[in-house]
């Protein structure tokens, strides 16, 4: 069985101005159905660009993306738009909620794209909302409720489709220690639930809760295996003094 | 996604920026409204301008002999035989001779009365009737009588209501009244209005006025719509005689009515197209609000394309959101042009103590609301494309 994320041999180049950005330096690496991986990196390692390409808001200038053994470099923007709607659940570090729309319609926006009748929308939402323990709030407008609480809603948008990826870039990286603790840990729920989950981080700390740990660094691949492998939190050279906070 | 929940989705973001969608829409509530009173206005113009020449009588083609020179003229027999000759276009005729001398009833000299010279039949021709007395007879015509028919107004003004028998001087003759017409006005009667005026035989007027030549005739034609064949028929035979088109003028009260008719059009085409430019302003203030509102929600359409929304979707929800603006501008221009249609019905009337009703057409109304959603559609297209176009990436980072 194929990889259910392949990277093959992936680069990603910005021209800015004259000078040439490598962000994605031939990255090649699987991560299989069922997984919980942690894409770790210093800010200007390209895991934000990594993120991009697998959340298919980007396409890689050459190398290939499969997702699901499908070439996605190939497809257009509204292939694009219909994959991540029906195979990616995002979790944003600024949670992204709609602030003029009631928690249940956030959580119904990506079923609304996807074609899904009012009524069972309605209905899956609910349930998604109840799951994050926010059931008795599917009224009430993201500005009021506390920043844990929004990142509750955006994982219960982010999961309501059934993805087959759920991507988290930084999600508890505007929370405290406490309440991004508890986000971690509904995360790892999910993967529990045979969810697969790829986390996004700048922190070891957060990165160790995953099981395995993909480090960058200047767009390469410097590590990649178990979390709890001791190189796993080690940078190399001068730029990795990556550390928890 | 249906186009049922665009339209929600609009409707809720419109309601959530209420002092703006109208600051926004005044412009295109402006711009309907200016072009449905305009148009209820010609429309209202139209209406009377038809009653009038209805009460002047459409079916009438009036002649005007300028002659050429002294040599030739033309003779009222030979004006009869014109319309003896024509049955299948004219019914009757009358030579008209206008009288500019004074008129005095014992002291006084009513200075606005109409007096003209005209034939027993002109009161058929002009469905005038007689209340008392007599109308005037081919006797007085042939033996150029010093009798006459007074309008209501000069009964009841000079006469006390018995007019017949008594007399009133022209130029100095004294003339007997024969007959008192039925009052033409429908309210008031007004001094210098339709029945104040008094009707002698032709004949007697030609005789008194200076050249003693009749030159001008009234005719009725059988059929409304012939109206310009029969203004050819009589242009042809005058042209006979004359060899001059310059010698004589034929119009037919229908023409002339068409010819307003047309020129009112003109001119409220004109005027409503001014005011529609209002509307094009109105549709370039919505594209303005639609820009910054694309660049408020950059993070929204970010958000939304992150999360599956394709090109067409956001592009979709951006011009429903303007269409529904302008349309709703359209609605609300809608009535406040009827409001003010109503009160410029009253201010008319009141100012020219006429009775003009601004009546705007269905058909203006559908027309307006139809081309205030067709502005919002063309002025919402280039935001929403703008929008649609966002790269989600850039989108999502956007503060």
């Amino acid at each position: 069985m194929s990889a259910l994320i392949e990277f093959q041999d992936v680069c990603k180049v910005y021209e800015m101005g004259d000078s040439v950005v490598r962000a994605a330096d031939h990255i090649s690496m699987q991560i299989q159905k069922g997984e919980f991986v942690a894409i770790v990196g210093q800010s200007g390692s390209g895991k934000s660009t990594c993120m991009n390409i697998i959340g298919c808001l980007d396409v890689p200038t050459d190398g290939k993306y499969l997702l699901d053994g499908r070439d996605v470099g190939s497809l257009d923007k509204d292939q694009l738009a219909e994959i991540r709607n029906k195979m990616l659940g995002f979790i944003f570090q600024q949670y992204n909620l709609l602030a003029k729309l009631t928690l249940l319609e956030n959580v119904e926006v990506p079923m609304m794209y996807a074609g899904v009748p009012r009524g069972e929308r309605r209905e899956r939402a609910k349930v998604a909302l109840e799951m994050v323990g926010l059931g008795s709030k599917i009224n009430h407008r993201p500005a009021q409720l506390s920043g844990g609480q929004q990142q509750r809603v955006s994982i219960a948008r982010a999961l309501v489709g059934e993805p087959a990826v759920i991507l988290a870039d930084e999600p508890t990286g505007a929370l405290d220690s406490h309440t991004g603790r508890d986000v971690l840990t509904l995360l790892q729920q999910l993967h529990a639930a045979g969810n697969t989950v790829v986390l996004i981080t700048h922190d070891n700390s957060i990165a160790v809760q995953a099981q395995r740990i993909i480090r960058l660094e200047d767009g390469r691949v410097i590590y990649d295996g178990d979390s709890h492998a001791p190189e796993a939190v080690v940078s190399s050279g001068l730029s990795g003094m990556g550390g928890g906070q | 996604m249906k186009l049922t929940e665009a339209f929600q989705l609009a409707v809720k973001n419109i309601k959530g920026n209420r002092m703006r969608t109208f600051l926004t829409m005044l412009g295109i509530i402006i711009g309907i409204a200016a072009v449905i009173v305009i148009v209820g206005l010609g429309n209202g113009m139209e209406k009377y301008m038809r009653d009038q020449f209805a009460d002047m009588g459409t079916n009438t083609v009036s002649v005007n002999i300028m002659g050429r020179g002294s040599s030739r003229s033309v003779s009222e027999t030979q004006m009869y035989a014109l319309v003896a000759e024509n049955p299948e276009y004219f019914d009757q005729i009358s030579p008209t001779v206008s009288f500019s001398g004074t008129v005095k009833i014992g002291t006084e000299s009513p200075s606005s009365t109409s007096v003209t010279g005209v034939s027993e039949a002109y009161f058929d021709m002009k469905s005038y009737t007689i209340s008392s007395g007599r109308g005037l007879q081919y006797v007085d015509v042939a033996k150029r009588r010093n009798v006459c028919v007074v309008g209501n107004y000069l009964n009841s003004t000079y006469y006390g209501g018995n007019a017949v028998g008594q007399t009133i001087r022209l130029s100095g003759r004294s003339f007997l009244i024969v007959g008192v017409m039925t009052q033409e006005a429908d309210d008031e009667m007004e001094e210098g209005g339709t029945d104040d005026c008094v009707f002698l035989p032709y004949s007697t007027a030609a005789r008194m006025s200076y050249t003693g030549t009749i030159t001008s005739y009234t005719l009725t034609v059988v059929d409304e719509t012939q109206a310009a064949a029969s203004v050819t028929i009589v242009e042809d035979y005058l042209y006979d005689i004359f060899s001059d088109d310059d010698a004589y003028r034929v119009i037919s009260m229908a023409e002339m009515l068409d010819a307003m008719n047309a020129m009112i059009n003109v001119m409220i085409g004109i005027l409503a197209g001014i005011a529609a430019i209002s509307l094009v302003v109105g549709g370039i203030g919505i594209m303005n609000i639609m820009l910054v509102s694309v660049t408020e929600r950059t993070r929204e359409i970010g958000i939304r394309k992150a999360l599956g929304a394709k090109e067409r979707y956001i592009m979709q929800q951006f011009v429903i959101e303007a269409a529904t603006t302008s349309a709703l501008g359209g609605v609300l221009g809608i009535t406040v042009g009827y409001g003010l249609s109503s009160i410029a019905t009253v201010v008319v009337t009141a100012l020219m103590q006429e009775n003009l009703t601004v009546s705007p057409s269905i058909g203006a109304v559908l027309g307006a609301f139809g081309i205030s959603t067709f502005i919002g559609i063309v002025f919402g297209y280039l935001p929403a494309k703008k929008a649609a176009r966002l790269n989600p990436i850039d989108a999502l980072h956007y503060d």
